[in-house]
């Protein structure tokens, strides 16, 4: 031995000490035991008893979209369902012969409902493993003659109910589509689902308003209790805490307008807006093609899906927002307004066209292979006259035409409450030398002038332009959403009128413009005649712009107007792809808007313009 | 191969009443996790049968550890040691991350925890420290010496962060100083210095004003001992029950719930609501809280007889210790059981609320290979040193 006995002896008498320690904790947790199990056990029944509550989570109404008029365009409808309740009707014994049972009822009633079932044997299972306690669907959104066969059938009914389940509706179809977006299936965070056992399909804007006022609209769920008994079956329920509806966003919007605005664009690619040019409210936004977001709820048919996404003209982007144009004529205004602002110009200054103007060396045609021959202002932007708008655009120079494009707030976003707007671009000197790794040049200037070359703006941007034309110079934020309500109707917020800026223009520069715009649509030999429509005056301007590979020769055409002449009430942009002109393809367009718009004919009777 | 022969014959020498409580409690460890994983969809259904496999490998392990002699562990020793540290420090770096702590390293799609292999490396190390074989040194091998050594493991496990298995080292080490002669008084000054931080830190986290700390203290005071915010969470939730009930609360009260309505004799076999259910979380349920599936189901009576099986294995482990033929026999033999017993011990009070929720499976029972298969290795270790006890 190492070690001596003695100290043997000492570790021997150690270890006993530490297994005394040992087995003196086991006793003591086996009395703890004790207590927590025997002596304590009928607290714990309580807790078990309380714990045969469960709490399901209730989804809170969502709130809805109404237009200026209080029209629904998004709202919450009821969905049938076919559900079985399994505590009326399970089986003794195994979980098996009550997953036979309801087969055996779902067989039953397929004739009844004249659809096949959605659910199969796995999903039974499924259900009874996870939500025993709530009702199982076995069909979704039932047919009323489906409904009403349920209702006469004399085949046993315990334990089969109809159960309503909230969807979404947007009963004009795909009237706004591109503002209103569509909701889908939500994904609960962790956070959300804490505390309850289970949940119910809640609803989430996946895109547009819908996304955009989802925090608004979604209200705050609620919870119900349901007391189960000792297999898990529902035994009784009560609703614990009433879900919050989730408050209405009032549009500026104008479903009747929108719904001329529409059916101008139709069948052609391209956007409109009309806005109040008296305070910047939104009372039309259309991009062509559409879809309808009922198609979408409540999961988006994958064929669709990628259907709406490889097709060229693109249906789900808002080309009123999201898509950029050169904007051609339309922007002539503009370049008048900067130069007569200068000084370098005055009105009543002439210009000779003779069809053409010389770039250095390099002739710039105008549309007129004829010219113009003299023209002035107010003559210029009724004929359109590309090489009027180069000569004064070189004289008050570059800068002068991008600063106002800048302030009339070209090349940067509006603000709308809307996905994905573009900025566009006002092209300058700095850009294009930082962009592009070039100087700008004198042909910069002129394309720039007649709204050419690298300068782009949404549809919005242009009506933003033709509303602040119209009102003399007041440029407003576009306002879509101008407040919420609650469940009942009250008012909880209302959004103010954004007043952007006042341009600094002089009443008289304004004035000139405006005159030569109302000729283009008022004028016999007007670029825009053909928007005109009895009894109202109108001004506008008309654009044309290339795009896309030159042989190609694809135009985009433009107009924008506004009316009445005296006291604007709207202010419209209109673009449509694949135009001849923007007086030939878009005028009679926008002839049939404004038609509607001041009750000539409804707008489902039109024909198509142009 | 007569050596192999001879070595056979010594398993014959085997205590057996304690390889009879290891089996009954892996008999008990697979029945429970078959309830415990019944209502789930997932792969984790045959859990169970997992657990067999690794009990049928652990038990195999065990019998080969039981054969071979534990005095040549004295050669690999500082090996295993080493290698303990390298997967350490392997999985701060490649470690599995699962809730926000990176405790798990992946082999070929099977899960190891260092830490536990980290413990077992102390022990082995400890034991041969301890009992230095040349007959003329009788002094002790320096006891801060030996806490260095198991320091730099348990700072290791802490950084994963495993709050709770890192302080598993110190019973650990102290248990192993205490038996083998070192003098008592610094132990228990040690011990009581623990007791005192635990206390520090609680009194901290439920009552800052009484210690005068404004909640800017508490902050420099948490971030300067690095108690996390999920730590203190625990440790909130166990100082005050009522709490918080449906978050982080929750493991904890549906635990104690399942334990105390489980009353004398149980709600039976699979009955247990809240553990079929899914109250006791059904992620946790066959593995940290197998304990309160088998108190909900079996009763007093199905808990206590677990206790009592542990009882026999402390008791069975300790005797062997008492009987060894050498000092390092019992220095090893006291490490396992105290390391056994302290995960037994822990495990089971958190599950019955009287220790804040740590992530201490137990041993032999809760759902987990690679500990099974330790836990077993460690256990045959135990039956390596009875077998060799001096006499017949």
């Amino acid at each position: 031995m190492p070690a001596g006995n003695n100290t043997v002896n000492f570790e021997l008498k150690r270890i006993r000490l530490v297994l005394s320690i040992m087995l003196g904790l086991l006793l003591l947790l086996g009395g703890m035991l004790f207590s927590l199990q025997v002596s304590r056990g009928s607290e714990f029944e309580e807790s078990l008893h309380r714990q045969s509550m469960r709490r399901v989570r209730l989804p809170a109404p969502r709130g809805r979209i109404l237009d200026r008029n209080m029209v629904a365009l998004a709202e919450n409808q009821p969905c049938y369902c076919l559900a079985f309740y399994l505590e009326e009707i399970r089986k003794p014994g195994k979980w098996a012969k009550s997953v036979a049972e309801v087969q055996r009822r779902i067989g039953e009633l397929t004739i009844l409902v004249g659809r096949k079932p959605v659910i199969t044997e796995d999903d039974i299972w499924l259900h009874i493993r996870r939500r025993l306690p709530l009702p199982l669907v076995a069909w979704r959104s039932l047919d009323p003659a489906a409904l009403a066969r349920l209702a006469e059938a004399r085949c046993d009914m315990t334990g089969i109910d109809i159960y309503v389940e909230p969807t979404r509706a947007y009963p004009k179809n795909d009237l706004a589509a591109h503002v209103l977006g569509y909701v889908g299936k939500a994904d609960l965070s962790d956070d959300e689902a804490a505390g309850y056992q289970y949940t119910l399909p809640e609803m989430e804007g996946k895109m547009g308003l819908e996304r955009k006022f989802d925090a608004v609209m979604a209200g705050e769920a609620g919870g119900r209790l349901v007391r189960i008994d000792a297999s898990g079956f529902k035994h009784a329920e009560q609703v614990e805490q009433e879900p919050r509806a989730g408050a209405s966003i009032v549009l500026a919007l104008d479903s009747r307008i929108q719904a001329l605005a529409e059916t101008a664009i139709r069948d052609v690619p391209g956007a409109v807006v009309v806005l109040d040019p008296g305070n910047g409210d939104v009372l039309a936004v259309a991009s062509s093609p559409s879809f309808n977001p009922n198609q979408f709820v409540p999961i988006v048919p994958k064929a669709l899906w990628e259907e709406l996404n490889a097709d060229p003209q693109r249906p789900m982007l808002n080309k009123a927002v999201a898509e950029v144009y050169a904007p051609g004529s339309i922007f002539k205004p503009v370049t008048a307004l900067a130069a007569l602002n200068s000084g370098a110009v005055s009105a009543g200054m002439t210009v000779n066209c003779p069809g053409y103007y010389m770039i250095g060396s390099k002739p710039m045609k105008c549309w007129n292979p004829n010219g113009h021959g003299p023209v002035d202002l107010r003559r210029a932007i009724e004929q359109s006259c590309n090489v009027y708008f180069a000569t004064i655009g070189v004289k008050c120079g570059n800068d002068a035409i991008s600063d106002l494009a800048s302030l009339f707030g070209l090349g940067a976003k509006t603000g709308i409450e809307l996905d994905r707007e573009a900025p566009g671009l006002v092209p300058t000197p700095e850009w294009k030398k930082k962009d592009w790794h070039d100087n700008w040049r004198i042909g910069d200037t002129c394309n720039f002038s007649i709204g050419q070359g690298a300068l782009s703006v949404t549809p919005l941007q242009m009506a933003v332009l033709a509303a602040t034309l119209a009102n003399g110079g007041t440029v407003y934020r576009p306002r879509l959403v101008t407040g919420l309500r609650d469940w009942q109707g009250n008012t909880l917020t209302n959004y103010p009128v954004v007043k952007v800026r006042e341009l600094p223009l002089a009443p008289s520069v304004m004035q000139a413009v405006r005159q030569g715009m109302h000729d283009v649509v008022m004028a016999p030999t007007g670029t825009g005649g053909r928007a005109r429509i009895p009894g109202v005056e109108m001004a506008g301007k008309t654009g044309t712009a290339e795009y896309g590979q030159k042989e190609d020769r694809k135009k985009h055409g433009w107009m924008i107007v506004f009316a009445p002449f005296d006291k604007p009430r709207y202010a419209v942009a209109m673009v449509v792809d694949d135009a001849v002109s923007g007086g030939l393809t878009v005028g009679p367009r926008v002839r049939e808007l404004m038609l509607g718009i001041f009750g000539g004919v409804p707008a489902a009777e039109t024909g198509a313009g142009g | 191969m007569s050596g192999f022969l001879s070595n056979l014959r010594l398993l014959r020498r085997m205590n057996w009443l304690m390889l009879a409580a290891i089996i009954g409690l892996i008999v008990i460890g697979v029945f429970f996790i078959y309830s415990a994983t019944l209502m789930r969809e997932d792969s984790t259904a045959d859990l169970f049968r997992k657990q067999i496999l690794w009990a049928v490998a652990g038990l195999g392990c065990y019998l080969v550890t039981a054969m071979t002699d534990y005095r040549r562990l004295r050669d690999v020793s500082w090996g295993f040691y080493a290698m303990g540290l390298i997967l350490l420090v392997a999985v701060l770096f490649f470690g599995t991350r699962i809730y926000g702590a990176k405790r798990w390293l992946m082999f070929l799609g099977v899960g190891v925890q260092p830490s536990e292999i980290g413990k077992l490396a102390v022990i082995i190390l400890g034991a041969c420290l301890l009992s230095p074989p040349a007959e003329k040194y009788d002094r002790l091998f320096p006891m801060w010496r030996l806490f260095a050594l198991a320091g730099v493991p348990m700072l290791l496990v802490m950084k994963e962060p495993d709050l709770g298995s890192a302080l598993v080292f110190l019973p650990l080490v102290t248990a192993m100083l205490f038996v083998s002669g070192a003098p008592a008084r610094p132990l228990v000054r040690l011990m009581a210095g623990g007791v005192l931080v635990v206390i520090l830190v609680l009194s901290a986290v439920a009552l800052p004003e009484r210690l005068g700390m404004t909640p800017e203290h508490q902050e420099t005071f948490f971030r300067t001992i690095r108690l996390s915010d999920y730590q203190r969470e625990r440790i909130e939730v166990f100082l005050h029950p009522g709490k918080d009930p449906m978050g982080s609360g929750w493991n904890k009260r549906q635990s104690e719930i399942a334990v105390g309505s489980g009353g004398l004799t149980g709600k039976g076999f699979l009955n247990g609501t809240q553990n079929i259910l899914g109250f006791l979380p059904r992620t946790v349920a066959p593995t940290d809280f197998i304990f309160s599936v088998i108190a909900e189901e079996t009763g007093f009576a199905g808990a206590l007889t677990v206790l009592l099986l542990y009882g026999v294995l402390v008791i069975c482990g300790l005797y062997a210790a008492m009987v060894a033929r050498d000092k390092m026999g019992r220095v090893l033999c006291v490490g396992i059981v105290t390391m056994i017993f302290t995960h037994a011990f822990v495990n089971m009070a958190m599950t019955i609320g009287v220790l804040p929720v740590v992530g201490i499976p137990l041993p032999l029972v809760s759902y987990g290979g690679t500990f099974m298969v330790i836990t077993l290795f460690s256990l045959g270790l135990i039956q390596s040193v009875y077998v060799r006890r001096p006499g017949l």
